[in-house]
């Protein structure tokens, strides 16, 4: 359709605008994870909005290596931190997945499970804040507490529901021709499945994989209430980057903060085709 | 094929399957499903059971007795009449409230306004899709880290605002109760309006273009367009981009937490924020058991018509 020449202009007008919206906080934040110390915190007229003196000091002194400026030492580095988000959210997800797609095709083809989709709606209808006293009772009695495997444990129980539903979705869209063949050529159903069905889905595979790990590595509630010191993730750990002596750490913060949030984008702009059907429990498709 | 006696011998359980799936399909499916489904018992069934249990008792972390000798504190529902008289809950619930209706009309309606300027194409429109979803996958944390800086009296809002009005502006946002709340909404919109555009982008590019050109061709102007044929047609798709925000928000916890704490006081105080406080600072736990529970059988409620609705939905065809 041929829109006017005002409409486009203002079209353009307010998406420029929302843009600003959009990346002011962001680039304040890669802007502050660059500024040495004698930028961060400046008021009213001297406020930097971009490093006179662009620095790597805050990544060097979240990796341990202490600066002059910054007079604190760190309990432990970002590194341990890293390590939890990381395995905590690539194990969770093997759980999401491993366990969300098996009974996404058990669903799909054989009708088993009819309670699931609606038990995992449920599930994740929950405040998280409201089921973790009992987690936190059985994760001190199954000495999970504070440990990474805890985390994956419970991070693949509470992103289940998007791997299940994601699998679901792309399990009753596919042509069942090939499945079928393949039974009539003799083959088990679990052969069809882990030979056929399974190597076909590899790329709706890797974008659930990718939305449910996106889903665990932001996570805070959970890591806050069930770690404390050993395996705490990076949210939980930028918390503690302040100090009474220097106050909020801004830069170390930000340059953290900046290494966390850069995974999940990048993931999520390469899956932008999946997310709709993702997050509305595969009731859109784009 | 052993199949063949595997039906006789299950004679009864073929009967309830249908004809199209052979047991060999049925006993495989009941055992792909069975991790999922021991999973779900593991979380729902054995937590809601010791939840309810610990409830109706004083137990606390502190009170030197394991959780399932809880019984020896019985105190006889006490806990659920405290609930009702405790009005730190209530106006955390109804805070919660305040926060919801205003925040998801907001992300609703300026995502339909950017979802309506994305409707056709236009130069450089991947482009901006992309950078407008930003938002919503940078971890919630990260982007209460990001307003925290954004909105101290020293930070860039203030500095914009005396850019705008000409004089130095220092107002402390977070410290001061009513700003405070606003502060944390304008982050909660900032992060969840491109969820909204994006829900609704992906219902308005299923408008049929033939109806539209037959409106423009009898003289609707856009306006009549939109509100006779796009609203009538997106009517679910709005239906489930509101109750998945609704849902998500009535959680409210990381950036709010990060930014305020739920302070100055108890002024962003919302219910996952209150219950984490008393969880960790007050410890009694039976009595947050309590609050718990309350809350998810209210939720249950809507999760049975919100799963209703997109059962409904999945049927229309895209």
């Amino acid at each position: 359709m041929k829109r006017s020449v005002p409409f486009e202009i203002f079209r353009y007008a307010a998406i420029f605008a929302a843009m600003a919206v959009t990346l002011v906080p962001i680039l304040w934040m890669v802007s502050m994870a660059f500024k040495p110390i004698g930028e961060w915190s400046a008021t009213g007229a001297d406020l930097t909005w971009w490093p006179k003196q662009p620095t790597l000091a805050n990544f060097e002194f979240v990796f341990g290596h202490s600066t002059n400026d910054l007079i604190v030492a760190l309990d432990h580095t970002a590194l341990k931190p890293i390590l939890s988000s990381l395995l905590s959210a690539v194990f969770g997800t093997a759980i999401a997945m491993s366990a969300g797609t098996a009974a996404a095709y058990g669903l799909s083809r054989f009708g088993s499970g009819q309670n699931l989709p609606l038990a995992l709606i449920q599930l994740r209808l929950f405040p998280p804040m409201a089921v973790m006293i009992p987690v936190m009772i059985m994760w001190a009695f199954l000495n999970l507490n504070d440990t990474w495997w805890g985390l994956a444990l419970i991070y693949g129980i509470v992103t289940l529901p998007f791997a299940f539903w994601l699998m679901k979705t792309f399990f009753d869209d596919m042509p069942r021709e090939i499945e079928e063949a393949a039974l009539v050529e003799g083959c088990s159903r679990l052969r069809v499945f882990t030979r056929i069905t399974l190597p076909m889905m590899r790329a709706p595979l890797a974008s659930a994989a990718l939305f449910v790990f996106i889903l665990n590595w932001s996570d805070y509630l959970i890591a806050l209430l069930l770690t404390t010191r050993e395996w705490v993730t990076i949210p939980v750990y930028m918390a503690s980057l302040s100090s009474s002596m220097t106050g909020q750490l801004y830069g170390a913060k930000a340059a953290l903060g900046l290494i966390a949030a850069v995974p999940p984008v990048i993931m999520g702009i390469a899956i932008q085709r999946h997310l709709v059907r993702g997050l509305t429990f595969g009731a859109l498709k784009q | 094929m052993s199949a063949v006696t595997a039906t006789i011998a299950e004679g009864e359980m073929d009967a309830r399957t249908k004809p199209a799936v052979p047991d060999e399909g049925a006993r495989l499916g009941f055992r792909l499903t069975l991790p999922a489904q021991i999973l779900v018992l593991f979380i729902s069934a054995f937590p809601l059971l010791m939840q309810l249990y610990i409830s109706v008792t004083d137990w606390s972390p502190l009170s030197g007795v394991g959780w399932w000798n809880a019984w020896e504190m019985w105190n006889s529902f006490a806990n659920y009449t405290d609930l009702a008289a405790d009005t730190r809950f209530w106006s955390a619930l109804q805070r919660t409230a305040i926060v919801m209706l205003v925040c998801v009309p907001a992300e609703f309606l300026l995502g339909l306004a950017l979802a309506t300027l994305f409707a056709d194409d236009f130069p450089g429109k991947r482009v901006f899709y992309s950078i407008l979803l930003m938002p919503m996958m940078v971890v919630p944390a990260v982007a209460g880290y990001m307003f925290f800086m954004l909105f101290q009296s020293g930070g860039p809002v203030n500095d914009i605002l005396a850019r705008i009005i000409g004089t130095p502006v220092t107002i402390a946002w977070l410290s001061d109760p009513t700003l405070a709340l606003i502060a944390v909404m304008i982050a909660d919109i900032w992060q969840w309006t491109p969820l909204m555009f994006l829900i609704l982008l992906a219902g308005l590019v299923g408008v049929p273009e033939d109806q539209m050109k037959a409106a423009t061709l009898l003289g609707a102007n856009p306006w009549q367009r939109f509100t006779t044929i796009v609203l009538p047609k997106m009517k679910t798709i709005i239906i489930i981009a509101l109750a998945i925000r609704v849902i998500e928000n009535f959680k409210i916890f990381d950036t709010l937490y990060i930014m305020t704490g739920g302070g100055p006081g108890v002024a962003t105080e919302t219910i996952s924020v209150y219950i984490y406080k008393v969880t960790t600072q007050d410890l009694i736990w039976g009595y947050v058991a309590a609050i718990a529970l309350a809350i998810l059988i209210v939720l249950s409620i809507v999760a049975v018509y919100a799963m209703k609705r997109m059962a409904k939905a999945r049927e229309v065809p895209a």
